[in-house]
């Protein structure tokens, strides 16, 4: 079994590098108890969700399994948990408001598209990634992480965005929403079983952007002061 | 095949045209924010310089005033009552002889001119602490308590630190003399103090003036939370921050309080010797 995790690990290196670095923002989220602000506890809880996901796609992967189901239900839960912190960083009541209204409806989308797209869904050997619900995940976190920023320069409340956390965490999720905006609807096309269509470099950009993302998070938790929290 | 080829160079020129997009607003969204931070803390250092020049200038006027009144108290009304004074001392020579009533009654009168000199001139001096410019803090405050001491039961004991203090500026003398003046008059006035304890210390970044007492105290959180702050403590404040000092207030052991205002030292006077100020001069006092 391990020779069938390390074979896998090595045939794709890029698409495996991330489970691995998810471990990194998890050990600082504890080291640095960043898990007392809301935020950054959905930022724990997704990162435990991503992280047994990711370990049972892999898991699946190296024994040559269709894991797309996995994939596909990781979509809802990120979606969830990540506009989930935005509810406790944005100042605006309008925009709170919407945060949860859109996140069920985005749910009720995501579970519809995965109906959609795949009529047998017993059969998970033919189980393709959704079409739609990608695309409008990014979509909606870019315009989340923008308006956020925009709420930031309006306020003008924090002194220096290099030592504020959650710029980190915002400036990974653009970089990694941005590097799958365009791909996400060629993955439904391309990710089949019986008919993979290679993409080429097209397909490792949001692996890629994944690793940074992480990196980013990692950074913004590496400069959270649980005291500092306390205090304000 | 020509066709997933070209949509793929589509694709990934529309993912590196997002991925430029997102970069280059990350770095405008640090860069933004640092440069209307720096323009805010000049907008608001210009908002504080502009109103400590105002209070500045309202203390300026209060000395200025203050000297005026000290003049016109000396010239005119010193004056007129000296001449007064020695009017009576003729008339009294001439009806002396008459009757001894009236000789009591010029006596009285004579008594109560000079009387009325005396308090002109303690006012006079009040009002321009004339020792000070002339001698110093420590005669300045040395003879400031023992008028006090005149007048009242009162035990105050002055200590001007270990070495001799050299000669500030106008503007911090003026200040330190003046915020002792207000301390020590609110803890007479508010205190009920037997004892009053005055120092003065110096070392090379500040000049610390105490004041203690061991009257009935006050909780200085409240002072601080603005509760407690009448016009003097808040004359005091203001003082201080044209001279960027700070002052702090706490509860002595015995139940009294301590006030200790420490005031930067100005590495070069304002003028080489203070200018005497004296209520013969009329002039405006360059604080």
């Amino acid at each position: 079994m391990l020779e069938k995790y390390l074979s896998y690990f090595q045939y794709d290196l890029l698409a495996s590098m991330p489970v691995v670095v998810t471990v990194l923002p998890l050990i600082l989220i504890f080291y640095r108890q960043a898990y007392v602000d809301p935020t950054f506890k959905l930022l724990l809880f997704f990162l435990i969700s991503k992280l047994l996901i990711d370990l049972i796609m892999f898991h699946l992967a190296a024994q040559r399994v269709n894991n797309l189901l996995f994939f596909n239900i990781l979509i809802v839960i990120r979606y969830s948990l990540l506009s989930g912190m935005f509810y406790y960083k944005f100042e605006s009541r309008f925009v709170k408001s919407l945060i949860f209204p859109v996140a069920v409806i985005f749910s009720v989308v995501t579970f519809w598209d995965i109906w959609y797209c795949n009529e047998d869904l017993i059969n998970l050997h033919i189980h393709r990634i959704v079409k739609y619900a990608l695309t409008i995940e990014s979509l909606l976190m870019i315009f989340l992480t923008l308006l956020y920023f925009y709420e930031v320069i309006k306020s003008l409340k924090i002194p220096n965005l290099l030592t504020f956390p959650f710029f980190w965490v915002c400036s990974g999720l653009l970089l990694y929403y941005s590097s799958l905006i365009f791909i996400s609807p060629a993955l439904h096309y391309s990710a089949q079983w019986k008919k993979l269509i290679d993409l080429g470099l097209l397909d490792r950009i949001p692996y890629s952007f994944e690793i940074i993302s992480l990196l980013l998070f990692s950074i913004g938790i590496s400069f959270f002061s649980a005291r500092y929290y306390a205090r304000h | 095949m020509q066709d997933t080829e070209q949509m793929k160079w589509a694709l990934l020129i529309g993912t590196l045209a997002m991925l430029m997009m997102a970069f280059f607003v990350i770095s405008f969204v640090l860069f933004y924010q640092k440069r209307r931070f720096e323009e805010e803390k000049k907008l608001s250092e210009i908002e504080k310089n502009h109103s400590r020049l105002l209070l500045d200038t309202a203390l300026n006027s209060e000395e200025t005033e203050r000297r005026r009144i000290a003049q016109d108290l000396h010239d005119d009304i010193g004056t007129m009552l000296s001449l007064t004074k020695l009017s009576l001392n003729q008339l009294g020579k001439s009806i002396g002889e008459n009757s001894e009533k009236d000789e009591l009654i010029m006596k009285k009168t004579q008594s109560l001119v000079e009387e009325t000199i005396l308090h002109v001139r303690r006012i006079t001096r009040e009002l321009v602490p004339t020792t000070l410019e002339r001698f110093g803090l420590t005669e300045a405050i040395d003879e400031f308590i023992h008028k006090l001491e005149e007048g009242n039961n009162l035990t105050i004991t002055f200590q001007p630190g270990s070495e001799e203090l050299p000669r500030q500026g106008q503007k911090i003398e003026l200040t330190i003399y003046r915020i002792m003046q207000e301390l020590v008059n609110n803890a007479i006035k508010h205190a009920n103090c037997t004892k009053i304890d005055i120092s003065l210390e110096m070392n090379e970044e500040f000049i610390g003036l105490r004041v203690s007492d061991n009257g009935i105290g006050f909780d200085p959180e409240a002072v601080k939370d603005g509760h407690l702050a009448g016009l003097g403590l808040l004359g005091i404040e203001s003082r201080l921050a044209i001279v960027n000092g700070s002052v702090q207030y706490s509860k002595t052991g015995n139940g009294g309080s301590t006030a200790l205002t420490l005031i930067p030292v100005v590495s070069e006077m304002s003028n080489s010797k203070p200018e005497p100020l004296h209520p013969f001069r009329r002039e405006r006092v360059n604080l």
